[in-house]
């Protein structure tokens, strides 16, 4: 595993930055119960589309102030959306500070916060949507969803591919004829196509632990197929190879065989595909949330955050910084594309 | 005498991150005109890199520290890369290894022949079907793509469009290694028939003594990048350690025990089969020039080197 | 060649069948009775559902129905769309045009761009050209669809450079079909850039790398052996050679180009095959969703045959064996 890291950093230093912001990513998104000022469902009901919040060192005076602060904002035109600084009070940016309780992770119980400012004033980092939430608080919870959706559905479809196409490479003739005439025709769909055709399979309203499991489904069972087919290439090469054969001639069962010798060695090829898949997965849900099929208000995810942008160019004009959900999505996907293709290389045995 | 081929002092690196390692080490020979000179040497003695060189066709990670090479007289390191076009393929052209992976998938062996001819006064249509001939191949095998024909056929092909220009060498980089034992005889029938008729210098490298042997007028033995032992089969035995036991006259397994080898840093600079030599002795520990014999011949090493001048 | 296009049609029969079977499974599986809801419906004729029952055969066994609607699938004849009230093929007829003029003018510009940049970046491999364009290239292919597609019809809404939404704004029946011709194309072009930009990222670097892996090959060394000028060895050999798996893409992305297709389509507000199943799908609109899903797929499955037939045209080792 050392030896691993070491020849990721070896062979490109900014696939191994990928790698740990990632990481970083995932546990942030994970904690999003602590580093969020406000709950995903919060909502400032005087300060819709509100911009990103000013943070100030000089008050009005232009006295230095260590801890930075901001002010509480006030409508100036309803119409135009536009806020102004009311700047007789200043509300000082306070760490670790004290509010409702949240479950985090389902678990863990916590009435601290990271940061946050005192009300009425607000602290959006990246301004408020049409109810007055909290974006960046929403992109953090939201991440959580869109993350574990495409993890969920990445290990789901693995394992699916790499059960068929071991069985369908490993025992061959009628059963192989049958998976990959399955996996063939499940190619043929579009992807996109075939996503809303399966979500037209369920009614519309779902709850929301439903619509999650759906989406894990969907993404899942669209897939599992490309990866089948190449396990499937992979293990016919491998059960030909002397190890095998001694096992079989051992009289290993063809279970045993095909579980801990030959699937094994499809590993680092697997890795790497299930890097470069995920991308696939986290536009799949945002593509189903942004177009109203996944995630439902008011749970947030980097989908749905930018579906109030669709066909409405008020709100889009009005309000820019909802499509930092997308940027979210971008910053993401490039880190898995240059981590992936830097496994791409660092596990092809070629290489070693 | 007239050289075709002179090479002096040649040095290649590879480099490596940072570093270079030497590939060629004090390259010096020549090859006559009308000459056939084979040269032996295992696979990563640095064969091929001294061919491509010779070609001006390194990989970019290659560089030439220093040396001449000298082509009818003429530095083909020192001239424009436009120059070297017009010699390549006309005044030395080259055969490699696997004639598969040479010749374009995509076209035919007519259009690869058209390509190898360069500006010529006479019929070209008429060129090439002489050149085929010379092969031993029908002109409507001019149709067909490379993927059609088999390894002898892929072969004769690159045989003709090395000798379409009629070049005053041609160096045949392991031509028949790929093939099998009967048309690697017929391969090299065709060569020393082609030799006869139109006199080139043949450039020959393998890794088989026992067939330079049989078809060299003189071998040179390759060594970790060096020329270790140049000499003529039919005038003289070789005499350095490394050719007999490339002959299969002296025992791999017996070592001088003796003389253990250290892992100093100068071990660079010793004679490069050190290692391995089963007559080393304390004085070969150093650096070790190429003695010529005579104005053919030559050794480097001490202990024969020696012995022969005396 | 004439053998394996036709080896290659006759493989396409049970995939066909396969893909329309797998349709019809899906669409069954969908809750509720949408013949008793058609019935419901005071704006459907009792006319319209007699022939509808008469020619799907609704009140049979579900696997007659299967038989009933791949007869009619066969003369391309989807049903009728519910929310519509007219033939779901009208309304694919339609789309579909719009769907294949925008993944035309897309992969077009995207290969016109994208092949050149990548000769230049495979030739100079490792060089500050070739580590900048694969940085560009990157960035595009980690760009979702509708990202781009939204800061596209941002910008678009700040400067109002270019038409949004729709496929024409002249509605003059006497204007000149040039004039409706560049109208349409005007409208085309948000789309179109926005496509364009996502696809071109992949097409740069799977063509580089197949310049690059070309370009070490052992005929192209022998090409330069034989002193051929560099013109030659690089356009006549390594891009003939280079471009040849690219065929292969080039059929396949005539598929998957539906899929960013569909995104854009929405957000641009360009009425095309993606916008029309989105609607279906909202609206419940089942005989749309199948003849749109059938349709998609089957467009998969030309673009993979296109492929096969190019590249067994341009690739001798495949055409003549």
């Amino acid at each position: 595993m050392k030896n691993f890291f070491q020849r990721l950093k070896n062979h490109s230093k900014l696939a191994f930055f990928s790698f740990w912001f990632l990481v970083i990513f995932y546990i942030v998104s994970f904690l999003a119960d602590i580093l969020a000022p406000y709950h995903f469902d919060y909502q400032f009901r005087d300060k819709p589309y509100h911009p990103p919040t000013k943070i100030h060192f000089f008050d009005t005076q232009g006295n230095f102030h260590i801890r930075p602060f901001v002010y509480n904002t006030v409508v100036d035109d309803p119409v135009f959306r536009s806020y102004r600084e009311d700047t007789s009070k200043i509300y000082p940016i306070k760490f670790f500070v004290d509010g409702p309780e949240r479950k985090i992770l389902f678990f863990f119980k916590t009435k601290k916060y990271l940061f946050g400012v005192d009300k009425p004033a607000g602290i959006f980092l990246f301004g408020t949507d049409t109810y007055g939430r909290d974006i960046f608080s929403r992109l953090l919870y939201g991440g959580r969803i869109s993350l574990s959706i495409s993890i969920a559905g990445v290990i789901i479809s693995f394992t699916l591919g790499m059960i068929t196409g071991g069985i369908a490479g490993y025992f061959g003739g009628i059963i192989d004829q049958i998976l990959m005439r399955l996996v063939e025709i499940l190619m043929v769909f579009p992807s996109f196509y075939l996503m809303l055709s399966l979500r037209a399979m369920f009614p519309l309203n779902l709850s929301s632990i439903q619509v999650y499991l759906l989406i894990v489904l969907i993404l899942s069972l669209i897939g599992w197929a490309g990866l089948a087919r190449i396990i499937r290439g992979m293990v016919l090469s491998i059960k030909e190879e002397d190890y095998v054969l001694a096992a079989k001639s051992l009289g290993l069962s063809h279970w045993r065989i095909l579980i801990f010798h030959i699937l094994p060695n499809t590993f680092s090829y697997t890795i790497t595909a299930l890097t470069i898949s995920v991308p696939g997965y986290i536009i799949g849900e945002a593509a189903l949330s942004l177009l109203g099929l996944g995630i439902q208000e008011p749970y947030p995810s980097w989908g749905n955050i930018l579906s109030s942008t669709i066909g409405n160019l008020r709100v889009l004009g009005d309000a820019p910084w909802l499509l930092l959900a997308g940027f979210f999505i971008f910053v993401v996907l490039i880190n898995f594309n240059l981590l992936g293709d830097a496994l791409r290389n660092v596990l092809d045995p070629k290489n070693w | 005498m007239e050289y075709v081929l002179k090479i002096v002092n040649l040095a290649v690196s590879r480099r490596e991150r940072t570093q270079l390692i030497p590939v060629l080490n004090d390259i010096n020979f020549f090859v006559e005109k009308g000459e056939l000179f084979c040269l032996v040497g295992e696979s990563g003695s640095g064969k091929t890199t001294l061919a491509l060189s010779i070609m001006r066709l390194l990989p970019k990670s290659f560089v030439v520290t220093s040396g001449e090479i000298l082509l009818n007289g003429q530095n083909i390191l020192n001239v424009n890369e436009q120059s070297i076009r017009s010699i390549r393929g006309k005044d030395i052209s080259i055969i490699f290894q696997d004639p598969g992976a040479y010749l374009d998938p995509l076209f035919t062996v007519g259009v690869h022949l058209q390509e190898a001819l360069h500006g010529t006064t006479e019929d070209k249509n008429q060129l090439i079907t002489k050149t085929l001939k010379d092969v031993g191949l029908e002109p409507e095998i001019q149709l067909v793509y490379p993927h059609q024909i088999s390894g002898g056929q892929q072969q004769r092909v690159m045989i003709a469009m090395a000798l379409i220009n009629n070049p005053s060498i041609i160096i045949a980089d392991e031509p028949t290694t790929a093939l099998d034992v009967l048309t690697t005889r017929q391969i090299i029938n065709l060569l020393s028939k082609i030799r006869e008729k139109y006199h080139p210098a043949i450039f020959f490298i393998t890794h088989d003594l026992e067939l330079a042997m049989s078809i060299g007028i003189r071998i040179g033995i390759m060594y970790k990048g060096h020329i270790v032992e140049i000499f003529r089969p039919d005038r003289e035995k070789p005499l350095h350690p490394y050719s007999g036991i490339l002959l299969g006259n002296i025992d791999k397994k017996y070592f001088n025990e003796k003389i253990p080898v250290s892992s100093q840093t100068d071990i660079n600079d010793w004679c490069p089969f050190f290692e391995k030599c089963p007559e080393r002795e304390q004085k070969c520990q150093k650096k070790i020039p190429f003695i010529w014999r005579d104005s053919l011949t030559g050794i480097r090493c001490i202990k024969h080197g020696r012995n022969h001048q005396m | 060649m004439k053998k394996l296009i036709l080896k290659r049609l006759l493989h396409l029969i049970p995939m066909l069948i396969g893909m329309s079977f797998v349709s019809f499974i899906i669409i069954q599986s969908s809750p509720g009775d949408y013949f008793a809801q058609m019935k419901m419906n005071p704006e459907i004729s009792p006319e319209t559902i007699q022939q509808m029952r008469t020619s799907f055969g609704l009140d049979k066994p579900v696997i007659v129905q299967y038989f009933y609607w791949l007869k009619n699938l066969v003369r391309f004849d989807f049903g009728v769309s519910f929310a519509y009230h007219i033939p779901v093929r009208t309304l694919i007829k339609f789309r579909l045009k719009n769907t294949l003029c925008l993944a035309i003018f897309s992969l077009f510009l995207s290969w016109l761009i994208a092949i050149p940049l990548a000769v230049l970046a495979g030739y100079k491999e490792n060089s500050f050209t070739d580590r900048f364009l694969s940085m560009l290239a990157y960035i595009s292919i980690s760009l979702p669809s509708f990202f781009v597609a939204l800061l596209f019809v941002y910008f678009i809404s700040k400067t109002a450079v270019l038409p949004l939404g729709g496929t024409r704004s002249i509605f003059d029946i006497n204007a000149g079909t040039f004039v409706i011709f560049a109208d349409y194309m005007k409208h085309l072009l948000v789309p179109g850039i926005v496509l364009c930009f996502v696809n071109t990222g992949w097409i740069f670097r799977l063509m580089r790398n197949n310049f690059v892996e070309t370009f070490n090959n052992p005929y192209i060394l022998a090409a330069w052996a034989r002193g051929l000028p560099a013109r030659s060895v690089i356009f006549k050999h390594t891009l003939r050679n280079a471009m040849n798996p690219m065929f292969t893409i080039l059929g396949m992305e005539i598929g998957t180009i539906l899929n960013g297709a569909a995104l854009t389509e929405i957000i641009c507000g360009w009425p095309g095959m993606g916008s029309l199943i989105l609607e279906a799908v909202l609206s419940h609109d089942l005989y749309l969703v199948m003849g749109s899903l059938v349709i998609s797929s089957f467009l998969l499955i030309i673009g993979n045959l296109i492929g096969d037939i190019l590249i067994a045209f341009f690739d001798p080792r495949i055409r003549i064996t």
